[in-house]
């Protein structure tokens, strides 16, 4: 079973968080041996256990911008494989598309990750049981979520790095969104949107808050996000063991200020940290690997400068 | 009041030439006898009900189209035994309000509704379950034709991403949320069946419904989800979506946002060849009069080459589609 009140912790109770950006230009890389030198660092408990990787699939992407490149989620996968995980499953319920095995044919996913009948599951369509909302950040007060994910021992969101019209960023934490199965509340999952975006993410993320978040920066999208946007060449991956302080690290190699983006301020009273020097830095640093997303006029608020000690309002 | 419902007459699609149509009708009878027919019948649960997939708990959707399958292929001989206990099931998981949840824990109406109350047309025994599922449909409306909301909608002027008419509505995928295509296409197909003199309401719902539909579409045809704009740019249609836009609009089957919906989906289905899509492609062509030995062809390919196991819904949709005909629609109601 995922985390969930026991990940409930406000942060001065909270230890220091670690995230780790490795610089990775190219989907042609050896992804799989820099996430399995990453990944050891992190002292992972899976040995024997469940492991669901969360990818972000959200339609057809031929051009490979759009969801996380199927590269990243096999290399993840056989990485979790090496350091000892029984079994390592992939799930998401894409929101605009119902047809899920088009959506993986559009990237290739099986020439990457081999045969997908074992291993992927549909969340959409998935068994479902109730859970209580314990945050009631939004109106919401339970979703139905899969069986999966429930029974999950380990939970990867494996997000890309973008950013989103209506939620500013969309990376670990909005990437839960798609846990929320398409079965029960439809294509696109509209009740969300009602409830309130930047609440919804804090009940779904304190429902099942991710184990582990790695975020595909590699190639990613600026602008007009989260499937309108531009590509835009982020050379990075980035890996943490708190969701929040993920999103808060890619923000900041965004030129984004994420106190301001209210999903991770939010998130950051008590599933994770957001202040840097609550956030332990490791592999190269946010200065050297920091490239500017535009965003749209909605979000210029958003933009940060660059000032002598990082990123400043 | 007594209410009756009926299907369409049975015919076989129209605009494959005589010459091969029966060959090509053969081998997808064939296929279907001996791929998806076993495959349903095989994923039927104890309780009756189908699971989205084999071996998975029974969910109203899924039991619905197994049921509407199953029901078509055996027009017009009598129930079989699956079919009843089917049938049984989805009465059993009605609600007290008339509505169906999408799955057994919830007490929530929604969407399936019309899926359920389609799946039960024009068996007497069920006629009552189902005259109280079109009641709860009628009355059932999504979040944006309240007044606040349309205030709220107008008073946001320049700062909306869409251009939608907000006084068109249909309905939404759960309750109190805005309408999106697919779940008002499925509405205005069941309520086909329900129209004038048994439900005033239907008649006058469908016809807002029809009329967002067509605000709704894309410029150059076809449907997404939701809206022409997505995120404040012109979106791309979307197969599953334009096969039930043009099924629930198929009596305007002349309009010409029709015809270069027919056209997109003519174009677009050679790209998405997995079983869904071609499954869902196949039946709106057939029902436009534009069904093609191709796409049959494409279709039975698709699944049997699918590496992904089988879902309970695409077994059904691919069996009413290589069927080639169209009296799994509802038609008018019977006076």
């Amino acid at each position: 079973m995922p985390q969930s009140t026991a990940a409930l912790i406000p942060p001065f109770l909270r230890p220091v968080s670690r995230v780790a950006i490795r610089r990775v230009t190219s989907y042609q890389a050896d992804i799989a041996a820099v996430l399995s030198e990453t990944l050891r660092e992190f002292d992972l408990p899976i040995r024997d256990k469940t492991v669901l990787l969360k990818p972000n699939l959200v339609g057809f992407d031929p051009l490979g911008m759009m969801n996380t490149h199927p590269s990243v989620i096999a290399a993840t996968r056989e990485a979790l494989l090496r350091l000892g995980a029984a079994v390592v499953l992939i799930g998401d319920g894409p929101a605009l598309e119902r047809d899920t095995q088009a959506v993986l044919e559009s990237i290739r996913m099986r020439e990457f990750t081999g045969p997908l009948a074992r291993i992927f599951v549909d969340l959409n369509v998935d068994d479902v049981e109730r859970v209580s909302l314990q945050t009631r950040a939004s109106r919401l007060k339970e979703l139905y979520l899969p069986r999966t994910v429930r029974g999950a021992d380990y939970v990867v969101s494996l997000a890309k790095l973008k950013t989103h019209h209506w939620a500013g960023v969309t990376l670990s934490l909005k990437n839960m969104f798609g846990i929320v199965p398409g079965g029960c509340y439809g294509w696109p999952k509209n009740i969300l949107h009602w409830a309130g975006i930047d609440r919804a993410i804090l009940d779904i993320n304190a429902a099942v808050r991710p184990d582990l978040a790695i975020v595909d920066g590699i190639v990613g999208m600026e602008g007009n996000g989260p499937i309108q946007g531009m590509s835009k060449a982020g050379g990075a991956l980035i890996v943490g063991d708190d969701p929040v302080a993920v999103d808060a690290t890619c923000a900041r190699l965004m030129e984004l200020l994420p106190e301001k983006i209210k999903h991770i301020a939010r998130a950051a009273t008590l599933l994770g940290h957001i202040r840097p020097e609550k956030i332990q830095q490791i592999g190269e640093s946010i200065e050297s690997t920091r490239v500017p997303f535009a965003v749209i006029d909605a979000f210029r608020h958003l933009r940060g400068t660059v000032g002598s000690t990082g990123l400043e309002a | 009041m007594h209410v009756m419902f009926g299907f369409a007459r049975r015919e076989t699609s129209p605009a494959l030439p005589l010459e091969g149509r029966e060959s090509h009708e053969d081998e997808n009878k064939a296929f279907v006898e001996r791929v998806c027919l076993p495959f349903l019948l095989s994923s039927q649960n104890e309780d009756g009900g189908w699971g989205f997939r084999s071996e998975t708990r029974s969910r109203v959707e899924a039991s619905a189209w197994a049921l509407l399958a199953l029901r078509h292929w055996n027009f017009p001989t009598s129930l079989t035994e699956p079919i009843s206990r089917g049938l049984r099931f989805l009465e059993a998981a009605q609600l007290p309000d008339g509505s169906w949840p999408a799955s057994a824990e919830s007490r929530e109406g929604c969407w399936v509704t019309s899926l359920a109350c389609w799946a039960l047309l024009g068996v007497e025994e069920f006629s009552k379950s189902a005259g109280h599922g079109l009641s709860w449909l009628c009355a059932d409306q999504p979040g944006e034709s309240r007044l606040w909301f349309r205030l709220l909608r107008r008073l946001q002027g320049g700062r909306r991403v869409s251009s939608q008419k907000d006084f068109y509505y249909g309905w939404s995928w759960t309750s109190g949320t805005a309408s999106w295509v697919e779940p008002t296409s499925f509405a205005v197909i069941v309520l086909a069946s329900a129209v004038a003199n048994l439900l005033p309401e239907a008649a006058r719902r469908s016809r807002f419904a029809e009329a967002m539909l067509y605000d709704r579409m894309c410029e150059g045809g076809g449907w997404n989800c939701g809206n022409p704009m997505v995120y404040g740019v012109p979106g791309e249609p979307q197969v599953s979506t334009t096969a039930w836009a043009l099924l629930a609009l198929r009596r305007h089957a002349e309009r010409p946002e029709n015809q270069r919906s027919v056209q997109w989906l003519e174009q677009a289905w050679p790209k998405v060849p997995s079983p869904t899509s071609l499954a869902l492609a196949h039946l709106a062509l057939n029902a436009s009069g534009r069904g093609s030995a191709d796409l049959g062809t494409a279709l039975r390919k698709a699944l049997n080459d699918s590496e992904m196991p089988w879902n309970v819904p695409t077994a059904a949709w691919a069996t009413l589609a290589l069927c080639g005909s169209r009296n799994w629609l509802p038609s008018g109601p019977k006076q």
